[in-house]
């Protein structure tokens, strides 16, 4: 009991704070959630997401738990699942929920563009650049249920019907008989032009930089 | 005589407490560092609204009507925030660990952040390890010796009386002055409330649980028969003496899974008039002493009375909770008894009884939310197994039954919107 126990560093925090533009604070309240999911070893696997309840009721939990492990959310250029990830990367993929600072346009586009990005990968799972019918069906049919409301045809035909939407905003300059491959990130982008998503894909941190007394 | 040195000694450290406190504090704002952690979760949730509002909302920002093909990837925006919010923060995994405090309360174990303040900071750290360490250790774990030996010694005796009667009030006497022994080994400084609502004979007490130490907190002031299974080595003896003087209810391990049969026991027990309360912990579980979580109904099948009762332990003295898949019972022990006290509050709520009409899971949850509001504690419908097991996939597949909901809906729209053309 004589020795203070120790936590990373001011350094390693600032080095994460220039990487992800999460503040200190956060970081250091982050690194305790990540302890208290990892059961405070170093790393996080699936099964430390699994083990959350409030996640497990989410329809689409498994696409959201793979996003964690997907190299190509780390920034880094990477392809491909890993099995555990560290703090950093943790810190990583979190700061794509991250709201955008006020401030100039450029800033904004970029930021749109990281989160479509995520969203993108999320549906492309085989990581090869394009969201195929099947990729996107396969999405969809996690969202709906197979009750008797809505039995597996009527899922289907929902997706398809999505799916030839799509298909035809992008492929309007096509021949009508080439074969549509999928969607590409660029089109993704365009189908997806009116929508404010840097807004509406945010988690808001409540924790401030000043400190705050609570009583 | 040795209480009142300890108290001494104990008031003297908290005078220390105050100081240390108030110095870190003004350390904090010259670094303008964080030292208090923030009243809520790390997110600010906006209020719950249903799964329908959420959606129109996400989807009336899209440009134009021609919105069909993005309507469901707008939605999986939905899901993979709400999603990431929970990795991020929801109400059953913080239970399952020790609440964090606002102030340091001098205990390293309590403080997730340990930095290097001030020297004088951690000299007192230091005067307070050796007064914990040296002094209070030693004399709560004599105590704590002496108490157990005392009962297991005495029930054994009583065991061998034959007059029922005098072997009974005996029995009582014999087990309180054990418990407080006990209790003054833990130096446990307990303040009980509504002391007329104190369950009688013929009743169930039912309790929110967050350590083993419950138990002797209750049994200071009343005597109750305890339930629970047999177990083995140390705890096996004390639990075959008690019973020899009073009649516990203890299980063997196979019968647990027998619902009917200990359903019955419970009834029987709980039919003979001149047998104490019942004491049980619904929840089956330690939880942080933070919130309520589900109480299985098992217990409130038998008809007759609940006796509810709140305990909230006061955080700033020593962390009550027991996190089992941590450490062990011994550890646990020593942990608490090394602590500064155990400070706690006992509620004695006003008896209950199944209402016409009410079946045993609306009666359990009547009788938490009662408790949970009494103490101060966050009502949960969370079952706290969940510590060791995995959600059901019925929860999963109650949202995506709400989605298909919401999308047949619009489906219906849409084709009425096509028929016009």
């Amino acid at each position: 009991m004589g020795a203070f126990q120790s936590s990373p560093g001011q350094p390693e925090y600032v080095d994460l704070k220039e990487k992800t533009g999460f503040s200190i604070s956060q970081i250091r309240v982050l690194h305790t959630r990540f302890k208290l999911l990892g059961h405070n070893g170093e790393t996080l696997k699936r099964d430390h997401f699994n083990s959350i309840p409030d996640l497990a009721c989410n329809p689409i939990r498994s696409q959201i738990i793979e996003a964690f492990f997907d190299r190509r959310n780390f920034r880094q250029n990477g392809e491909g699942p890993v099995d555990e990830i560290h703090f950093e990367e943790f810190l990583m993929v979190m700061s794509h929920f991250k709201a955008p600072s006020p401030r100039m346009i450029e800033e904004r586009e970029s930021v749109r563009r990281e989160k479509l990005r995520f969203i993108f990968n999320m549906h492309d799972t085989d990581d090869d650049g394009t969201i195929t019918l099947e990729e996107y069906r396969h999405v969809i049919d996690e969202l709906l249920s197979l009750t008797e409301d809505l039995g597996k045809d009527t899922a289907k035909d929902i997706a398809d019907a999505a799916m030839r939407e799509v298909a035809s905003t992008s492929m309007a300059h096509m021949e009508p008989d080439e074969f549509f491959e999928g969607i590409t990130f660029e089109h993704f982008l365009k189908l997806l032009k009116g929508f404010e998503i840097e807004l509406k894909m945010n988690v808001h941190f409540s924790i401030m930089d000043t400190p705050t007394f609570c009583k | 005589m040795i209480s009142i040195y300890c108290w001494r000694i104990f008031v003297m450290c908290c005078g220390e407490q105050t100081w240390a406190t108030s110095r870190m504090e003004m350390g904090a704002k010259e670094k303008n560092q964080q030292l208090y952690k923030p009243c809520n979760g790390i997110i600010a949730k906006k209020p719950p609204t249903s799964l329908q509002q959420d959606l129109k909302e996400l989807r009336g920002s899209a440009s134009c009507p021609r919105s069909e093909p993005q309507f469901e990837m707008a939605d999986i925006f939905f899901f993979c925030r709400r999603g990431v919010e929970s990795i991020l923060d929801d109400e059953v995994t913080k239970r399952f660990s020790s609440q964090e405090l606002d102030s340091w309360n001098l205990l390293t174990r309590s403080n997730y952040n340990v930095r290097h303040i001030s020297l004088r900071l951690t000299v007192i750290w230091g005067l307070g390890v050796l007064v914990r360490y040296g002094v209070l250790l030693p004399l709560r774990v004599t105590l704590a010796v002496t108490g157990i030996g005392l009962l297991v010694v005495l029930t054994t005796l009583l065991g061998f009386l034959p007059n029922r009667e005098l072997r009974f009030s005996l029995s009582e006497k014999i087990h309180l002055m054990c418990h407080r022994i006990c209790v003054r080994a833990l130096t446990a400084i307990i303040t009980y409330h509504n002391r007329e609502n104190k369950p009688k004979n013929g009743g169930i007490c039912v309790s929110n649980h967050t350590t083993p130490i419950d138990v002797i907190i209750l049994a200071n002031d009343g005597c109750y028969s305890m339930v629970g299974q047999v177990h083995g080595g140390l705890m096996g003896m004390i639990q075959r003496a008690m019973v020899k003087s009073s009649p516990h209810i203890w299980f063997e391990r196979s019968e647990v899974k027998d619902r009917h049969l200990v359903a019955k026991r419970l009834s029987d027990h709980v039919a003979d008039k001149t047998k104490q309360p019942i004491l049980i912990f619904p929840e089956g579980t330690c939880i942080n002493n933070t919130s309520v979580m589900m109480f299985k109904k098992g217990s409130f099948e038998i008809a007759c009375t609940v006796y509810p009762v709140a305990i909230k332990y006061d955080p700033r003295f020593g962390d009550a909770f027991w996190n089992s898949s941590k450490f062990g019972m011994v550890y646990y022990l020593l942990r608490m008894m090394s602590s500064w006290a155990v400070v706690c509050s006992v509620w004695y709520l006003p008896p209950m009884n199944r209402e016409e009409g009410e079946d045993a899971v609306q009666f359990a949850n009547r009788v938490k939310a009662a408790i949970a509001a009494q103490g101060g504690l966050v009502d949960l419908i969370w079952d706290g197994g969940l510590k060791r097991a995995k959600v059901k996939d019925a929860f999963k597949e109650e949202q995506q039954n709400l989605y298909s909901k919401v999308l047949l809906g619009e489906q219906d729209e849409r084709d009425l919107g096509d028929d016009q053309h």
